[in-house]
């Protein structure tokens, strides 16, 4: 269904800007008034941006048809009203696939904020470990890298990554979208916690874990918030600008898809201290001063000699760890310090995976970590509790 | 009552299935159709002596789709 738009300045780009302004105003407002929070509040941040940089389109890829039913049925009988009435009719006829979408949206946010606050309620009756929480990642990652493939149609085998609904729920949600009344968008929305995306997926687990109902909300809100600027800009494009950019726009989810998956994949992998992720490898390929003894630049010398014979220091900054490669001396006891000054990123969440260490920094101040005795050649991996920043510990 | 598979290679989500599946409400004589995305085949179960097999392409057609007997 192609529609030619009638004028330049669509009301849809101010109401999209209006709701990223208010999204980021809500976000700045938490930022500033919990500065000394234990890291929920960068939590928030980073499910906001998150969902504000790549939800949105994995949600799109996965709930748009849930949306394109919604509004299908209303753009047809427009289409149908447009091609058969009066010249003077189709001005006035011109279908608004605005309010639809916008319900639509709010409808779902409403309820992936309970389903975040359900979510919390649950986590609290038990835990999340690094491990588990790993496995939940590169699951994901596998599961957007193959529903990245399917969307190339690389082979067969990859339709299955996508999730058939149940006869009943399709039935149902059939039932819905021949609706055009102002429910059916929002019955919809609401439907769409049935179909989580991968990344909504990782909040919802992420939601589990902090074990509180109001954190396990917050969370939720600030994602789904965040994925509604991109889910309705390009679902209002692809409903009226046809299904020519829709194939567009699908081959660039596929393709922003293969990213997050392989990042996501990466993060798992990171988790568990596997040295075959992608930062490690590479790490190791194109950095390998370490393991050969060459001098380290002027600042990573400074920071990475021991502070003294068996202590070793790493800074934890809102960017990652500083040095991402320290050098320590094998066959000895060790000291790890790790010092924080004014961090708020997820880099306070420090977990070596091989010694089953894993603590929440304070954003100002220092830690101390014991290193058992490491064998010479050996290398300890650590990062953050999300995958994102990581490094390692070369012994020689 | 008959039961007739097509192949439809033209689907690319499960949404495209649901769409198929639609047609269980404007085609008169359907009594189930259930279409998969996995399989790219619809199943449909229709009385032939309400509606034709061509019809039923035509309406596949419609939405957008190709149907092949298998």
């Amino acid at each position: 269904m192609q529609h030619k738009k009638n004028t330049l300045i669509n009301p849809i780009v101010i109401i999209t800007f209006g709701v990223v302004l208010i999204a980021i105003a809500i976000v700045t407002g938490y930022q500033s008034g919990s500065n000394n929070s234990d890291g929920n509040t960068s939590q928030i941040i980073v499910a906001f941006v998150t969902g504000l940089t790549t939800g949105g389109l994995s949600c799109l890829a996965v709930q748009g048809g849930l949306l394109a039913s919604s509004l299908a049925h209303q753009v047809e009988q427009d289409y149908t009203l447009k091609t058969t009435s009066k010249k003077k009719e189709k001005a006035n006829s011109k279908f608004n696939s605005a309010l639809p979408i916008s319900l639509f949206l709010i409808a779902k946010l409403i309820a992936y904020t309970l389903l975040g606050a359900l979510l919390g309620w649950l986590g609290s009756y038990f835990t999340f470990n690094p491990v588990t929480r790993a496995t939940l990642l590169i699951f994901i990652g596998i599961f957007m890298i193959g529903n990245a493939l399917r969307i190339f149609n690389v082979h067969p085998i990859f339709r299955y990554f996508s999730v058939e609904p149940p006869k009943f729920v399709t039935r149902m949600i059939r039932k819905t979208a021949k609706g055009t009344d102002t429910a059916t968008p929002i019955f919809l929305g609401v439907l769409t916690v049935f179909i989580p995306c991968g990344i909504t997926q990782t909040m919802m687990a992420t939601a589990l874990g902090t074990g509180s109902v109001l954190m396990g909300a917050a969370l939720m809100f600030a994602f789904t918030l965040g994925t509604s600027p991109v889910f309705f800009a390009i679902a209002y494009l692809t409903t009226e600008l046809g299904a020519k950019l829709e194939k567009f726009f699908m081959r660039f989810v596929a393709v922003v898809l293969l990213i997050l998956g392989f990042v996501t994949l990466d993060s798992g992998l990171n988790i568990i201290g596997s040295p075959y992720s992608i930062q490690n490898l590479t790490r190791t390929w194109f950095s390998p001063q370490p393991l050969v003894e060459a001098p380290l630049s002027q600042s990573s010398i400074e920071q990475s000699q021991p502070t003294s014979e068996d202590e070793i220091t790493l800074y934890v900054q809102n960017q990652g760890y500083f040095p991402e490669t320290l050098k320590a001396p094998a066959g000895k006891n060790l000291k790890l310090n790790l010092v924080t000054d004014g961090v708020y990123s997820c880099a306070l969440a420090f977990l070596i995976p091989d010694l089953d260490f894993y603590q929440m920094l304070p954003p100002i101040g220092t830690v101390q970590v014991d290193i058992p005795t490491q064998e010479a050649g050996s290398t300890l991996y650590f990062t953050c509790s999300m995958g994102m920043y990581t490094g390692q510990i070369v012994f020689q | 009552m008959i039961k007739k598979t097509y192949k439809i290679p033209d689907m690319t989500c499960t949404n495209c299935a649901m769409k198929l599946e639609s047609l269980e409400d404007s085609l008169e004589g359907v009594k189930e159709i259930n279409a998969s995305y996995h399989k790219l085949e619809m199943t449909i179960e229709y009385d032939d002596t309400k509606l034709t097999e061509e019809q039923i392409l035509t309406a596949v057609k419609k939405k957008g789709y190709t149907a092949i007997a298998l």
